[in-house]
């Protein structure tokens, strides 16, 4: 028998804990919640857990800086949950190394699909062939092909890059400056413009409706996420 | 007389430097310059109480021009052969200042009031079904299942209205605070009414926007977060007063200097006046007070587009009513790198 996944829950604010503990149990999760910075770290030495939750707003301790420590030793999947309004934190935390992020207040069953993916990415489930898919979209990394229904599209050289590192991080948030840096290069960090300008050009191509996008999905002041998978289909 | 309505303040202290200066001129002996010095204050004070600095600087300086005339040896003349006198004239601008000080904070507590009680009586409205929902699903044991779901979702939707109402709280506060903090980025006004539609994800209206874009659409200079809570505003407003499943029409057109937003549905016509003063805050149509929602929503949007320097205005279409946004297009244009 499989035995149940662990979640540590780094949360202060009780309500919230208790809600995460039982929706999460109920789920099939093996739940421990830490309330501040210290016992944090004893559970995560002591426990090892499989994926980490936690609230950015930790008092007694920057949230970041228990990211830059848990980075240290493991690379278990941290998701950040944070208040609205702090985009600078959650690209800071992201860049740091945390997986993923939720603004309150949030779904659940978004956060849940969020877990799952982030476990699926930490398996190392990368692709290993020169296909990529997601739905109707097929990407033959060796031909440098797309076709959308079987039927090909014309990318540019930029947008077929672009497309490209969607598809090889699937379900992730990804900040405009690691998009810029991995698609453009180096250099090229602060060039909003390029990047504004060809996720439109590559939406008009992929999507069905570029005004309400199924795939490329913005994640407004962070970056945008290439939403792939029954996780992300079906919002609540 | 309209034109003069908002200078009535200006008429009404000058009236009073006028009955002053009648009663001035015939007690003037029995008086004193004592007195008819306080007398002339009455202007000044009046005026003050209005808390606008620039109206207190113009009735104070006529009101120390006629008591000098009129009083200050030489009489019927600007000189001023005591310089003691100089010393009354700074004291008039020293009483009136700091009444308009204290005039404008007492005002805005009363508009901290208003907003304070609109708030909580937005927030409440929610706060109300959630409390009550949720206490009929704790007490009644059998309630049919689609009775619960129906409560389910009003404990959701109220949810999401509070979610709203306090994201609109938060941009406003960040509006008021300073003109500088807007977070400027190049933005893709497509990307941007993308996320504003998907904040409707959860109200079962989605497909009732209709969005149309010039496919040319350049850059903007703008504040992301504050643009989408724009479009969110709009569209909230126009989904709430609309004829039930009538279309919402989103129509985005680039000119060389600007960029035209309309934001139209279908509804009965408002009045002219209405249409007007609907951007100002805690502003509510009349008939309107069984539709959820708080006058905030639209004044902030106010707010938003003066911060990008653009118009914004409203106005009767032959079904409907239309919100028109126009946003100057940024000095220098986005650079974009062109391939094929």
């Amino acid at each position: 028998m499989k035995t149940k996944d662990l979640i540590l829950i780094i949360e202060d604010d009780e309500a919230i804990s208790r809600m995460l503990s039982l929706f999460l149990d109920q789920q099939g999760y093996k739940i421990i919640v830490a309330g501040d910075m210290k016992s944090a770290i004893r559970e995560l030495q002591t426990q090892s857990p499989e994926i980490v939750l936690l609230d950015l707003g930790l008092p007694g301790g920057d949230g970041k800086t228990l990211i830059k420590s848990i980075r240290t030793q493991r690379s278990t999947p941290i998701i950040v949950l944070s208040a609205r309004h702090e985009e600078k934190e959650i690209i800071a935390s992201l860049e740091l190394g945390a997986d993923d992020y939720m603004t309150k207040p949030f779904s659940t069953y978004e956060l849940l699909a969020r877990i799952r993916s982030a476990q699926r990415r930490f398996m190392g489930l990368q692709p290993s062939s020169n296909i990529l898919q997601c739905h109707e979209l097929v990407m033959d990394t060796a031909q440098h092909t797309v076709a959308k229904n079987g039927e090909f599209l014309k990318l540019t050289p930029t947008e077929f890059g672009l497309l490209k590192y969607f598809m090889l991080h699937q379900n992730q948030v990804l900040t405009h400056i690691r998009l810029l840096k991995e698609v453009w290069g180096v250099g090229y960090q602060q060039e909003m413009q390029y990047l504004r300008t060809y996720i439109n050009s590559l939406r008009k191509k992929i999507e069905h409706d570029s005004t309400r996008p199924a795939y490329i999905l913005t994640e407004l002041g962070v970056g945008y996420r290439f939403g792939c998978g029954d996780d992300f289909d079906s919002k609540e | 007389m309209t034109f003069l309505y908002p200078y009535r303040h200006y008429l009404v202290s000058f009236a009073l430097l006028l009955i002053i200066s009648i009663i001035g001129e015939l007690f003037s002996g029995w008086l004193g310059l004592m007195n008819i010095a306080l007398i002339y204050l009455l202007p000044v004070l009046v005026i003050a109480l209005r808390g606008d600095r620039h109206a207190t600087t113009v009735v104070t300086a006529i009101s120390v021009i006629v008591f000098d005339l009129l009083y200050v040896p030489p009489r019927y003349s600007l000189d001023v052969h005591d310089l003691a006198y100089v010393w009354s004239f700074v004291i008039f601008f020293v009483v009136g200042y700091t009444i308009t000080y204290q005039a404008k904070r007492i005002q805005a507590n009363a508009i901290k009031e208003i907003l304070l009680n609109t708030l909580s009586h937005d927030l409440k409205t929610p706060l109300s079904s959630i409390q009550g929902n949720t206490a009929l699903l704790l007490r009644e044991k059998n309630i049919d299942e689609h009775t619960q779901r129906e409560v389910l979702i009003q404990i959701s939707d109220s949810t999401h209205r509070m979610n709203r109402l306090i994201a609109n709280l938060l941009d406003s506060a960040r509006l008021k605070d300073n003109r500088e903090i807007l977070r400027k980025e190049w933005c893709d006004f497509e990307d941007l009414i993308g996320v504003a539609i998907q904040e409707f994800r959860h109200d079962r209206v989605m497909h009732r926007i209709d969005v149309e874009i010039s496919p040319d659409m350049p850059l903007f200079w703008g504040d992301g977060g504050l643009l989408v809570r724009l479009f969110v505003n709009l569209l909230d407003n126009a989904l709430k007063y609309s004829s039930p499943d009538k279309p919402i029409c989103v129509v985005m057109t680039s000119m060389p200097t600007k960029t035209v937003i309309l934001v139209c549905n279908d509804s009965e016509p408002i009045k002219k006046a209405d249409l007007k003063n609907m951007f100002d805050k805690f502003y509510r149509l009349e008939n309107t007070a069984d539709i959820v929602g708080s006058g905030v929503g639209l004044s902030i949007c106010k707010d938003i587009v003066i911060a990008h320097e653009g118009e914004i205005e409203a106005y009767n279409t032959d079904h409907g009513i239309c919100v028109e946004v126009v946003l100057p297009a940024p000095k220098v244009p986005a650079r974009t790198l062109r391939e094929e």
